[in-house]
């Protein structure tokens, strides 16, 4: 259950994101989990759904993107769509692979709500 | 514009689109960063040590300890859920351990390494192991400072967990296939499948066998210490003149 943790670290960015644009409220965050993050997008909704309560992502909605995973062989150069458990090259059967994409644990984007001037409500 | 004080917001206005794009654990990995950099100022290498509950993490270490108190002087830090059980029984080689108790969580962090950094006399170590919590999962997403990553894989678990955790055994530098001893009555533990399932993952990871408590087996084990002990000796070697850390971390993360 990292997934509470990688929640709270998510909580605090997307915190900075409004304080630093002004704005109270988040309308929806997009993040992108690769298959290779070791974290679980359905345990990571289901911490966000409770540890947004108070905070200006309350209303907030979580979009989790997920790419897939590609390596590339060393030894034929090609890039591959290929199974977490199965990082050998599936054009070659080469085993000097790099994973260039899977691994990806990122905060995409934050979309704020339109702000509504504090005097304005009042 | 806002009728009511002149700001140029107003109820109508659009949503605002802010593209962020930063790893969700930069904190973290700020963080270890900072401890691995503590290391590489004291000259010890760092190892993270990893495996499911039960593998023979802390009996590893203890033997390890016997074997190479002599040589190299070891501090171990423990990460436990509950108990200080197994640092004691590290100190009771007489080599320092600090335990961190993460309650509930169910792997350490760079914050709490960080903060068990401060009680261990760094400059005069050679060799650090983090005991890390026994988990297959969490563990393996957090970066702690280490130079090297070392996961157990117990005979008495199933060959094939390198397919089921892959982002572990991927992570990881060196594969210990422990309890070896154990082998022969142990029947459906294949090590050449051990070793497929590892293979499939891609790379080049070397797995050995290690055992500690029948018939010892632990030449493997200690050459490849020694090994990547010579190697950060001579990476400390080329860099002669190491002046004190640039950036301390700041306030609120453990100091």
């Amino acid at each position: 259950m990292h997934e509470l943790s990688i929640c709270q670290a998510l909580l605090n960015q997307v915190n900075h994101v409004a304080v630093d644009a002004g704005c109270e409220h988040i309308e929806k965050i997009t993040i992108a989990i690769g298959p290779l993050a070791g974290v679980e997008p359905g345990l990571l909704a289901s911490a966000f759904a409770v540890m947004k309560i108070g905070g200006c992502a309350a209303q907030a909605t979580l979009i989790i993107e997920s790419d897939g995973v590609r390596v590339e062989c060393a030894a034929c150069g090609k890039v591959s769509e290929t199974a977490a458990n199965r990082l050998v090259c599936p054009a070659c059967r080469g085993y000097r692979t790099r994973v260039v994409a899977g691994t990806e644990l990122r905060l995409m984007r934050v979309e704020l709500r339109a702000a509504v001037c504090a005097r304005s409500v009042n | 514009m806002c009728r009511h004080c002149g700001c140029s917001l107003t109820p109508e206005s659009p949503g605002r689109v802010v593209e962020v794009i930063q790893d969700l654990l930069a904190e973290n990995d700020r963080i270890a960063a900072h401890n691995r950099a503590h290391f590489d100022e004291h000259g010890v290498l760092a190892i993270n040590v990893m495996s499911s509950p039960g593998a023979g993490k802390t009996a590893l270490l203890e033997a390890t300890i016997v074997a190479l108190k002599g040589s190299c002087r070891i501090a171990v830090i423990e990460g436990d859920l509950a108990t200080d059980n197994d640092a004691v029984r590290i100190r009771s080689h007489g080599v320092p351990a600090i335990q961190i108790t993460t309650g509930a969580a169910c792997h350490l962090d760079a914050q709490r390494v960080h903060a068990a950094l401060h009680e261990l006399p760094l400059a005069e170590l050679d060799l650090l192991f983090i005991e890390n919590v026994g988990n297959l999962v969490c563990p393996a997403a957090f970066d702690l400072g280490q130079h090297r990553n070392v996961t157990l894989l117990s005979v008495t678990e199933g060959d094939d967990k390198p397919a089921k955790y892959p982002v572990i055994f991927r992570a990881s530098d060196l594969v210990v296939l422990s309890k070896i001893d154990l082998i022969d009555v142990m029947d459906d533990f294949d090590p050449a499948r051990a070793a497929a399932a590892l293979q499939g993952l891609g790379g080049e990871t070397p797995m050995i066998e290690t055992a500690v408590r029948r018939t010892p087996t632990m030449t493997a084990w200690l050459d490849w210490i020694q090994a990547e002990l010579r190697g950060r000796a001579g990476i400390y070697e080329r860099i002669p003149a190491r002046g004190p850390l640039s950036a301390p971390i700041s306030s609120g993360v453990g100091g």
